[in-house]
C-alpha cells in the first residue's frame, strides 16, 4: 500500500465514546451483528407457530387456548371482552402485587443468604454446624412448604412472601458458599502476608472474591423466587400473577390467564436484567477483564 | 523509566539501602507431609544461610520441595523439624512449628496474587493501609508513585485483568516493596513469561535490588535466570528436597544483559547445569506429581 493511501485512510478513533455517543455506538455495532435480526425472527416464528396451532389450523385441543390475536385483541382493548387488558387497573394491581412480595422476599433471601453463604464458605466451623441441615431442607419441593407455611403465618400475604424467600434463600446460600470457595488460596495468602486481620481479609477477599459466584446465584434466585410465589400464589393468595392465572383458569376465561403467564415471563425477565445489571456496574473489575477476553 | 529519582512523597519513607537486615538461617528443616495416611518427605534436613542483602536463587526440579520451603518461610505452613531464623530471631522452630505471616517477609507468587478486583493502585496500598500504617489517601499517593517509578505511571488506575502479565507481575513487586520488607520471597514469578517479556522482567529487578538491597529468595527452574539475577545459586536435590551444591556469582553488579554472552558466565553455567542434570533427570524417573 502506498503512503498516500495511508494517509487518506479514515481517521481512527483514539478515545473511547461516552454517554449518548457510547449508546449510539453500542446500537451500531449490535446492528452490524446478527443477534437482532435472529432474535426477531425467533419471537416471530414462536408467535407464529401458536398461532397456527390455536387460530390457523385449530388443532384438536389447542383451539380451546385462546390465539396470539385473541389475545392481543382483549390486553390492547380499553373495553375488553374477558376482563384484563393494559387499560384495566386490575392488572397493574395484580402485577404490582406479585412485584411488591418478589421485592420482600428477594430483599430477605439476599440479606440472610449472602451473610450466611460467605461465614459458611470462610469458616470450617460454621459450615459443619449449617451445611447439613441445609442440604436437607433444600431439596424439599417448595409446594410440600405449603400447608406448614400456612399453620405458621396469617393471612394470604406472609405465607406467600415465606415460600418465595425460602426456595430463593436455598439458591443464594449455596452459590454465595461456592464462591467463597471458589476464591484462590493465593489471595489469602497474599492478604495474610501484607498485614491484614481477619476482618480485613473478609472485607477485602472473601467478600469481592466471592461476588461473580453471589450475583449469579442471584439471577437464579429471582427466578425460583418467581417460580414458587407463583405456586404459592396458585394455592393461597387473593392477588398476583398466580392468583390471576388460577382465578381465570377456575372462571373459564381463558385469555387473562394467557396474559398472566406472558407478563410473568416479562417481568422475571426485566428483574432478572436488572439483577445482572446491578452485578456488572458492582464488579467493573471483572466486566473489563471479560471484555479484553472477547467476552 | 524514571528510577534515578526517588519521588518523595507525604509519609514516603526514603528508598533506604536495606544493609545489615534480612540475614536468613534455614537450619535442619524438614517437612513431612502426610496426605492419606502416606508420609510424604517434602523437605529433608535442609540448611542454608542466606546472608542479608543476598539474592540467592534456588534452583531444583519440579516438586522436589522448594515451594514447600518457601512457604515454611513465609509462615503459610508448618515445618516438621529444624528452625528458620530471620536476623537472629526465630520465625519457627522445635516450640513453634509455624511461623507467622508478617509484612517483614513478602511472597510474590508463581502465579500472581494482586487483587483482581482492585486497581494496581489500591493493591500496592493495601499492605500500609491494612498495617495502620498510612491513611488510605496518602497510601494511594505513595503506591502510584512508586508504581510511577516502576513504569506503570499511566496503569495505576487499571485492574490486574487489563494489564500485561509483565505488568501485574512487577506491580505485585512493588506491592511488597511498598511495605519495605527484610526478605522478597519469589516462587518461579516469571515463569508463564515469553523470553523476551522475561528479559525485561530480569533488567526492572535488578535495577529494584540496586536500588533496595533487599534480600531475595528466589526459586526458578531457568538457570540462566538464576545465574544472571544471583549471588549465589543454591541447587536443590529432587523430593526429599536437600541442598546438594552452592555455586557462588562472582559477576559483578550492576549486570546489564550482555553479562549473559560473558565467557564467565558460560562456565558458571556448565556447573549449574551439570548439577542440575543430574536432578533432573531422577525426578523425571520418580515421575511424581508436584505438591502443592
Amino acid at each position: 500500500m502506498s503512503q498516500t493511501a495511508a494517509a487518506t485512510a479514515v481517521p481512527r478513533r483514539t478515545k473511547a465514546p461516552t454517554g449518548m455517543s457510547l449508546f449510539f455506538y453500542r446500537l451500531g455495532k449490535s446492528l452490524q451483528t446478527p443477534t437482532p435480526y435472529l432474535t426477531l425472527f425467533g419471537v416471530a416464528l414462536w408467535l407464529f407457530t401458536w398461532w397456527l396451532l390455536c387460530e390457523g389450523l385449530r388443532v384438536d385441543r389447542f383451539d380451546k387456548i385462546p390465539g396470539p390475536v385473541a389475545v392481543s385483541k382483549d390486553l390492547f382493548s380499553p373495553t375488553p371482552f374477558q376482563g384484563i387488558s393494559i387499560y384495566t387497573q386490575e392488572y397493574y394491581d395484580h402485577i404490582l402485587v406479585s412485584c411488591r412480595r418478589i421485592l420482600i422476599a428477594f430483599s430477605i433471601a439476599t440479606g440472610v443468604g449472602v451473610p450466611l453463604g460467605l461465614f459458611m464458605g470462610w469458616s470450617r466451623r460454621i459450615r459443619d454446624y449449617a451445611f447439613p441441615i441445609l442440604e436437607t431442607l433444600r431439596p424439599i419441593p417448595i409446594l410440600a412448604w405449603v400447608p406448614l407455611s400456612i399453620l405458621m403465618f396469617p393471612g394470604f400475604e406472609a405465607p406467600v412472601i415465606f415460600l418465595a424467600t425460602l426456595a430463593s434463600l436455598f439458591v443464594t446460600t449455596l452459590n454465595t458458599m461456592l464462591g467463597v470457595d471458589s476464591i484462590d488460596e493465593a489471595y489469602f495468602r497474599a492478604a495474610g502476608c501484607l498485614g491484614s486481620s481477619n476482618w480485613d481479609i473478609f472485607k477485602n477477599v472473601v467478600v469481592p472474591g466471592a461476588l461473580p459466584f453471589i450475583f449469579t446465584g442471584l439471577q437464579i434466585s429471582i427466578g425460583v423466587a418467581w417460580f414458587s410465589l407463583v405456586a404459592a400464589e396458585m394455592v393461597s393468595g387473593d392477588l398476583g400473577l398466580g392468583y390471576l392465572i388460577v382465578d381465570s383458569y377456575m372462571n373459564n376465561v381463558t385469555v387473562p390467564m394467557v396474559i398472566g403467564m406472558i407478563t410473568l415471563g416479562f417481568v422475571g425477565w426485566v428483574t432478572s436484567m436488572l439483577v445482572r445489571m446491578l452485578g456488572n456496574w458492582l464488579m467493573q473489575w471483572h466486566v473489563k477483564a471479560l471484555a479484553l477476553q472477547g467476552r | 523509566m524514571n528510577i534515578s529519582t526517588p519521588v518523595a512523597s507525604e509519609g514516603a519513607k526514603p528508598m533506604a539501602a536495606n544493609e545489615g537486615r534480612g540475614a536468613l538461617s534455614i537450619r535442619n528443616v524438614t517437612k513431612i507431609y502426610d496426605p492419606e495416611g502416606v508420609n510424604v518427605m517434602a523437605v529433608d534436613n535442609c540448611s542454608m544461610e542466606i546472608a542479608a542483602g543476598e539474592v540467592c536463587m534456588i534452583v531444583g526440579p519440579s516438586g522436589c520441595g522448594k515451594t514447600t520451603l518457601l512457604n515454611a518461610i513465609a509462615g503459610f505452613h508448618s515445618i516438621t523439624e529444624g528452625e528458620i531464623l530471620l536476623d537472629n530471631e526465630l520465625l519457627c522452630g522445635p516450640s513453634k512449628p509455624k511461623a507467622d505471616q508478617g509484612a517483614e517477609r513478602m511472597v510474590v507468587f508463581q502465579h500472581g496474587a494482586l487483587f483482581p478486583w482492585k486497581t494496581l493502585a489500591e493493591n500496592v496500598a493495601y499492605g500500609p493501609i491494612v498495617q495502620g500504617k498510612l491513611r488510605k489517601r496518602q497510601a494511594l499517593e505513595k503506591a502510584s508513585d512508586m508504581l510511577a517509578e516502576a513504569g506503570l505511571g499511566d496503569v495505576v488506575t487499571k485492574y490486574p485483568g487489563e494489564v500485561s502479565s509483565g505488568m501485574s507481575r512487577r506491580a505485585e513487586i512493588v506491592r511488597a516493596l511498598i511495605n519495605d520488607p527484610k526478605v522478597l520471597l519469589l516462587d518461579e514469578p516469571y515463569r508463564a513469561m515469553d523470553a523476551l517479556t522475561k528479559s525485561i522482567m530480569h533488567e526492572s529487578l535488578l535495577e529494584t535490588y540496586d536500588r533496595t538491597k533487599v534480600t531475595i529468595f528466589f526459586i526458578t527452574h531457568d538457570l540462566e535466570e538464576a545465574i544472571f539475577l544471583g549471588d549465589k545459586v543454591h541447587v536443590v536435590t529432587t523430593r526429599p528436597c536437600q541442598l546438594k551444591k552452592t555455586v557462588e556469582v562472582n559477576i559483578p553488579r550492576p549486570r546489564s544483559y550482555e553479562t549473559q554472552s560473558s565467557e564467565q558466565f558460560r562456565l558458571l553455567m556448565d556447573e549449574v547445569n551439570e548439577a542440575v542434570h543430574e536432578e533432573a533427570i531422577k525426578a523425571f524417573q520418580a515421575g511424581e506429581r508436584e505438591l502443592a
